[in-house]
């Protein structure tokens, strides 16, 4: 008996700490189906009086918010595939190749994940502006095609790898390229799922960097759309809630979803490390 | 059949030793890439950094002219720089301990046998780690909204949060450290996972508390997870910005300045070049120095 109270007890607090993480994602949600002048009425109640679709329809119609949210897909879809691609193969060559200076390779790209973005922004963009990418999608694509977390994560999981299964298909007589493509990804699918996952939330959050080299509004990202929208409607509080919940839902929808997936990524990517 | 074979292997040992005299193999194809790569967009902007932190530059009129170490006197004497350093440094520490606070304590509670529906809980503690930052931010603005926000409403108290020097930048410190609790609370519970079982029933069968447990076994075993997390932390949190932007713009006055938010400004509102890499040449330094000293506490003590 003292037990059960003890476990409920136990359990209500940590339901505590869940609605606290929870509840602004609620009320973002609920609020975005309020009408502007419901929102902002002191004394308002919790649930919308008027259930109300025309936040979502103003967003689009008013703002293009919705072309923001397919560009992102897009881009975010390129980097990610991109990343996965040059994250797997230069695991792979760095674990399963001897060669001179391979450490210090590794040592490197592991000091690149420490360096401030505020370090190599301001020449990166300087470069940008050289190379005429200003305002397109080359400027948002191949300055990250490689990412240090990636080419880490793939390494460490490639290691585990036993390097028999390699000899036996270079006795077989396959090609390197074979090897790469035929065995070792398809053997990796876990680590690249984490990656995956990380790196398209990486895209779809990003800021500052779409902010400085796209200028076109129809070209834009979602985060930066989401700034641009406040800057002009700031007081159309229900267009903003609807705007923030399609930045977000999204992303919260997939993370249920693959939420183990997420937390083998993480945990894996801490603990092997 | 003996001799097929012997020909055979020398066939074989030949054909690799061929492929290795080839100079366009994988390996070396992958290697080149990486480092023209690393060459043109990591090397040539940390180099350009440091270079451009002695000129005077401004890309709007085409300014490049070299003015010695006058962009680092500026700003070592600029009172807005060390305003940004504090505020920067409380911030990271207080929400660093209380990341690894909030996110031990429920890692604890997750891992106790008296927790139930373990997974959910977790997917939910981990939830506002996955979700943007800039839509989020946004979220916690009108969350302190004083006309129609919850916080006021919930606490019954009438306070402009993020307009008052005095409760800014705590504000931003309370929402970063909800955001990014659930990391720590994942990191500590995948470790406290993988503890031998053994060290805890050797305290059980000794009728050791459980505080004694707690201090004297789990949180020792814990310390390079404890360093992973504050390690991590302090290098996003000396970069933090984003909050910063959307929900107070470095106001009240200057009191929720942070130096990354500095940089952003004086390169991309005053674009003042030279003075922005000349700060992000010392936040670099500085960065470096306390990941260096970190790693180096954990080596000796092990």
């Amino acid at each position: 008996m003292l037990h059960k109270v003890k476990v409920t007890l136990f359990n209500l607090l940590l339901l505590f700490f869940s609605f606290i993480t929870v509840f602004p994602f609620v009320w973002m949600l609920v609020s975005s189906f309020k009408s502007n002048s419901e929102i902002v009425k002191i004394d308002g109640s919790f649930w919308p009086e008027h259930f109300s679709l025309s936040n979502y329809l103003n967003v689009q119609e008013n703002f293009h918010f919705m072309t923001m949210f397919f560009n992102t897909l897009l881009i975010a879809t390129v980097v990610t595939v991109c990343i996965i691609y040059t994250s797997s193969i230069v695991g792979f060559v760095l674990s399963k190749y001897k060669f001179k200076g391979r450490d210090q390779l590794f040592g490197l790209i592991l000091a690149t994940m420490m360096i401030p973005w505020a370090v190599t922004i301001i020449p990166k963009y300087d470069m940008m502006m050289k190379f005429g990418w200003i305002d397109s999608y080359a400027a948002l694509i191949v300055p990250s095609l490689v990412s240090g977390f990636g080419i880490f994560l793939m390494r460490q999981n490639i290691m585990t790898i036993p390097d028999e299964v390699i000899e036996a298909a270079r006795i077989d007589g396959a090609s390197e390229y074979y090897i790469f493509h035929r065995i070792i990804m398809p053997m990796s699918r876990n680590a690249i799922s984490s990656i995956a996952i990380f790196q398209f939330l990486w895209v779809w959050e990003d800021y500052l960097w779409p902010y400085l080299v796209i200028n076109t509004d129809t070209k834009q990202m979602i985060s930066v759309g989401l700034a641009m929208f406040n800057g002009q409607y700031s007081t159309d509080y229900g267009g903003l809630f609807a705007a923030t919940a399609i930045s977000i839902i999204p992303v919260i929808i997939v993370y249920i979803i693959f939420q183990k997936r997420f937390m083998e990524g993480i945990a894996g990517a801490s603990v092997k490390g | 059949m003996e001799t097929i074979k012997g020909r055979n292997n020398i066939g074989v040992k030949a054909d690799v030793k061929h492929k290795n005299r080839n100079i366009f193999t994988l390996k070396n194809i992958v290697i080149t890439l990486l480092l023209v790569y690393f060459a043109v967009f990591l090397i040539y902007p940390i180099g350009m950094a440091f270079v451009g932190s002695f000129y005077n530059w401004n890309p709007l009129n085409g300014t490049f002219d070299f003015n010695g170490i006058k962009n680092y006197i500026d700003v070592l004497g600029d009172k807005l720089f060390w305003t940004s350093m504090s505020n920067t440094m409380i911030f990271s520490i207080i929400v660093i301990v209380c990341r690894i606070l909030v996110g031990l304590l429920l890692a604890l509670a997750l891992f106790s046998k008296l927790a139930r529906f373990k997974t959910a809980f977790r997917t939910i503690y981990y939830m506002p780690t996955i979700t943007p930052l800039v839509a989020v931010s946004f979220v916690w603005v009108w969350l302190y909204n004083p006309q129609f926000g919850l916080i006021n409403d919930l606490l019954g108290v009438d306070i402009n949060w993020l307009k008052n020097k005095d409760t800014a930048l705590g504000s931003v410190m309370f929402m970063t450290t909800w955001k990014d609790f659930g990391y720590a609370t994942i990191i500590y519970l995948a470790s406290l996972m993988s503890l031998p079982d053994d060290c805890f029933e050797a305290a059980d069968i000794d009728g050791a508390s459980g505080w004694n447990k707690f201090w004297y076994i789990t949180w020792p075993l814990l310390k390079p997870t404890t360093i992973l997390v504050a390690v991590t932390s302090l290098i996003t949190y000396l970069q933090s910005y984003i909050q910063i932007l959307v929900m107070t713009q470095g106001g009240p006055g200057t009191s929720t300045y942070t130096i990354s938010y500095l940089i952003f400004d004086e390169a991309f509102v005053n674009y003042k070049f030279g003075t922005a890499s000349a700060m992000s040449v010392i936040l670099f330094i500085f960065i470096s120095l306390l990941t260096l000293i970190s790693f180096k506490l954990t080596k000796e003590r092990s």
